[in-house]
């Protein structure tokens, strides 16, 4: 297994990151429009210090001695300054946002599963009974509604209308930061950036479990006099839920760029802001951090993926 | 709501019996000001480019002098300043005993290193251009000369600037905080804009700098010792909030003041301890034409089209009301607007078409006008982004088809159409201008800088402009605008949309505010934290 990820990593991983970043940079650069475009709301801005300035950021050269220039830092654990007026390290202005968005998808993640999994068993459980029905038709629409759509719903109606939940953001200056208020701005946010999530794990399981129990191996069961609730629960559903625990790995990456959306929405302090800001001001180094580090987030995604396979289902071993 | 639109239009102003005269001001308590976006964290008078950050320097700095609500300039650091009689020069005397919040004595030491620091060969910033005019800021700049004669330290509390012709704008540029020359000078200047400090400032302003969480707040605490006497309040915060949730935050009390979209006010307005204030602002909104395309040399075609469109409609209905009609470049709000001699080009698609026929442009096959093989045909650029542009560019396309001419919509992204402009690839554009407070348009309109997007050139208009900025006495220079004003009125570089107005939301408890706010809205561009306080 050990050779396993050590392949996956070297061979793979790093050569497909590299030509990921090579790729990304180009697209950057290619795009219309210049990290000095917003200077011009200043009116009385002189066009040499415009020149001065994009000399100053690098960008007056070619793009691959640009790009070079940009993976010789990376290489040296630098991503870069960014290219706004702060000049800040683009390290830092990752770093005081990850936690914020790590705290929202992992709050979806365990939503989203804590309600798919058994929504999706009760609705096996129950199949073609209304129940069901109405299980399916609500994981049809979770999955095709628009999360901006489902936040704004969830905004207006409990924040403004019932007035229980607070309208996006987070902790006022001088807020306690207690356990219970985490939960209150976390609420609206984790649950529309969860829904996908409820609505497609529901549906696998449904059909995960469903087809488990159609097997020899349950009819069996039931014919030596078990249980009903002990065939699901200890026979049918360990098996059913193999495919399931390998889904987390692939649904990583949807909820972090779900969550780039989500988070503009509800005003929630973390990357989303800043990426959507870095694109509109064209902030190559900014950009270039936040996907190589979605990149890595994905990839690592993946691998875990791989081995949870192996984890849960004994059949299955990398050499 | 046309021109006749009362300078300040309070919406609601719902009034305490008791006058604000005879109420005392009380101590203490914490005013939130909402932002809807977030500071970028460089809190330094110089370096920063972003109007949020400079909410929280102009708290935590103090400049020479600060403009007011009449857009007047009043004295600060410097309590006085002299012209000398022949224009070049000004004299500000500072106050004494100033500290910065280190405690530290501010000098005329320190503003000479704010100055010189922005006409420095390796300065980052974007400010060189308001003060290139004093003597000898050019050599030092290109790196030919060590110092700069224009700027002299008389003594420790006198400093004197000067220029080698009269150069009326500068003196209002002299807002910008005075930075601790004790914590900076020993720092290259090319690297200022890494330091540590403009995460955590230091000024002499009311307010002490606090903490920055990004995307979240920056808070700042009253400056107990500041030389016009401690503010109000204890604590200012700027608190991060989401465009869409504005109205609930009002409603919440989680912020006090805010400033509005136009689709905020019905919700707002239902909220009774909240009012509205609606203000003129510095800018406008304008539709510019590539004057190096034959098809607008002749300015009775550029004229054709703004009668042909229907501004009253943008204005009235697209904008709800919230902007006033604009025929020349400087905004009611400004001193120097003048009316006289301002063709309204009220919306007439018969004159319209009349002009057009009369210039020699008759109807082709598909019923677009042509003259000599030319159609009258092209491309609006769109900035996208906005849902009144978008509007507006429809009601331009429509009304335009109306009296011949065909208008193609190009609706792009902001940066890009920003490229396509740069490079004069468009054939109309819109876009707007966010003005300064001296009415100088030259940056804008003279016929040698790089912003003058439409290739305007008219030698009576340079000539004024460049008059303009000599004349040093108000009244005077009021008129050559007047005149420049006319000029551009005829010649039509731009076909102007509308001026704009500012909304703001405050909350009721907050006393001691501009209640008929001028352009700079009911806290006077901010000076008033230092001084309003909180009922309750």
């Amino acid at each position: 297994m050990w050779k396993y990820l050590l392949r996956r990593i070297f061979l793979q991983g790093i050569p497909v990151l590299l030509g990921f970043t090579v790729l990304l940079y180009f697209v950057i650069t290619i795009a219309p429009g210049s990290p000095v475009s917003h200077l011009r709301g200043v009116p009385n801005i002189d066009g040499e210090v415009i020149a001065q300035r994009e000399a100053q950021l690098g960008i007056n050269e070619s793009f691959p001695v640009q790009y070079f220039n940009w993976l010789r830092r990376v290489l040296q654990g630098d991503l870069g300054r960014s290219f706004d007026s702060s000049r800040r390290p683009v390290i830092d202005l990752i770093k005081e946002r990850m936690p914020a968005t790590i705290l929202l998808s992992v709050s979806s993640i365990i939503l989203g599963w804590g309600i798919g999994i058994p929504v999706g068993i009760l609705s096996a459980r129950y199949q073609y009974s209304f129940l069901d029905y109405i299980i399916t038709f609500f994981a049809f629409v979770g999955i095709s509604v628009p999360s901006f759509f489902f936040g704004l719903l969830l905004l207006y109606l409990f924040a403004l209308k019932l007035n229980v939940l607070p309208a996006g953001g987070f902790f006022l200056a001088g807020e306690a930061r207690t356990f219970m208020g985490y939960v209150r701005y976390l609420t609206l946010p984790a649950l529309t950036l969860g829904l996908g999530t409820i609505a497609s794990i529901a549906r696998y399981m449904r059909s995960s479990l469903l087809e488990v129990i159609s097997q020899d191996y349950l009819r069996t069961a039931r014919a030596k006099g078990l249980k009903e609730r002990v065939v699901i629960y200890k026979h049918a559903l360990r098996n059913a839920l193999i495919p399931i625990l390998t889904l987390v790995g692939f649904m990583i990456p949807s909820i972090f760029s779900g969550a780039v959306i989500v988070e503009n929405i509800f005003a929630w302090p973390g990357l989303g802001s800043l990426a959507i800001q870095a694109v509109n001001e064209r902030n190559y180094p900014v950009m270039m951090g936040i996907n190589l580090m979605f990149a890595v987030l994905i990839f690592v995604g993946s691998i875990i993926a791989d081995l949870s396979y192996a984890l849960v289902d004994p059949r299955i071993r990398y050499e | 709501m046309r021109k006749s639109m009362v300078l300040v239009l309070v919406l609601v102003l719902a009034f305490s019996f008791t006058a604000a005269g005879q109420q005392t001001p009380v101590q203490g308590g914490t005013f939130r000001y909402g932002i809807t976006v977030n500071p970028r964290g460089m809190f330094n008078p110089i370096l920063n480019t972003e109007v949020y950050d400079g909410y929280i320097i102009d708290q935590v700095f103090d400049g020479l002098i600060y403009i007011d609500s009449h857009l007047e300039p009043q004295p600060k650091l410097a309590k006085s300043w002299e012209i000398s009689d022949d224009g070049l020069s000004i004299t500000f005397y500072l106050h004494k005993g100033v500290k910065f919040h280190d405690g530290v004595e501010l000098t005329a030491k320190d503003v000479e290193y704010t100055y010189l620091t922005i006409l420095h060969p390796e300065y980052t910033g974007v400010r060189y251009g308001d003060f290139k005019v004093l003597v000898g800021a050019e050599d030092y700049k290109g790196g030919n000369a060590l110092e700069v004669p224009g700027i002299e330290v008389i003594d420790d509390y006198t400093i004197k600037f000067s220029t080698a012709q009269p150069y009326a704008p500068l003196l209002v540029s002299f807002t910008y905080g005075i930075l601790p020359s004790h914590l900076l000078a020993q720092t290259p200047v090319g690297e200022l804009e890494t330091l540590a400090f403009n995460l955590n400032p230091i000024g002499t302003g009311p307010f002490k700098f606090v903490e920055f969480l990004t995307d979240q707040h920056v808070i700042l605490e009253a400056n107990e010792e500041y030389f016009l006497g401690r503010p109000n309040i204890d604590t200012l915060v700027f608190q991060k909030v989401a465009e869409d949730a504005i109205p609930i935050y009002l409603q919440q009390k989680r912020v006090d003041f805010i400033g509005l979209s136009p689709e905020h006010v019905p919700q707002v307005s239902d909220i009774d301890f909240v009012d509205i204030y609606v203000y003129e602002a510095l800018s406008y909104n304008y539709m510019a034409f590539n004057l190096r395309l034959d098809k607008f040399k002749d300015a009775a075609v550029r004229q054709a089209i703004a009668y042909g469109f229907d501004r009253e409609t943008y204005v009235d209905v697209i904008r709800e009301g919230f902007g006033i009609i604009a025929n020349a470049p400087m905004p009611q709000a400004s001193w120097a607007y003048s009316d006289e001699g301002i063709n309204s080009y009220s919306y007439n698609p018969e004159l319209a078409k009349k002009m057009l026929a009369e210039a020699g442009w008759t109807p082709g096959k598909d019923g677009v006008l042509t003259k000599d093989g030319m159609r009258l045909q092209f491309e609006l650029l769109v900035p996208d982004g906005s849902r009144l542009t978008e509007q507006m560019a429809l009601l331009f396309q429509q009304n335009m088809e109306d009296i011949g001419i065909e208008v193609d919509l190009m609706f792009m992204e902001f940066s890009a159409a920003v490229d396509r402009v740069d490079a004069r690839e468009f054939d109309m554009f819109t876009m707007g201008w966010s003005l300064s407070v001296d009415p100088d348009p030259y940056a804008i309109w003279h016929s040698s800088v790089p912003w003058n997007d439409p290739g305007f050139y008219n030698d009576r208009s340079d000539e004024l402009i460049e008059l303009g900025r000599k004349e040093t006495d108000q009244e005077k220079r009021k008129e050559i605008y007047a005149e420049w004003q006319q000029i551009i009125n005829y010649e039509l570089p731009y076909l102007f949309l509308n001026y704009g107005v500012t909304i703001s939301a405050m909350n009721e408890r907050v006393k001691g505010i501009d209640t008929e706010p001028g352009p700079l809205g009911p806290l006077a561009g901010g000076e008033l934290l230092r001084s309003l306080w909180l009922a309750e």
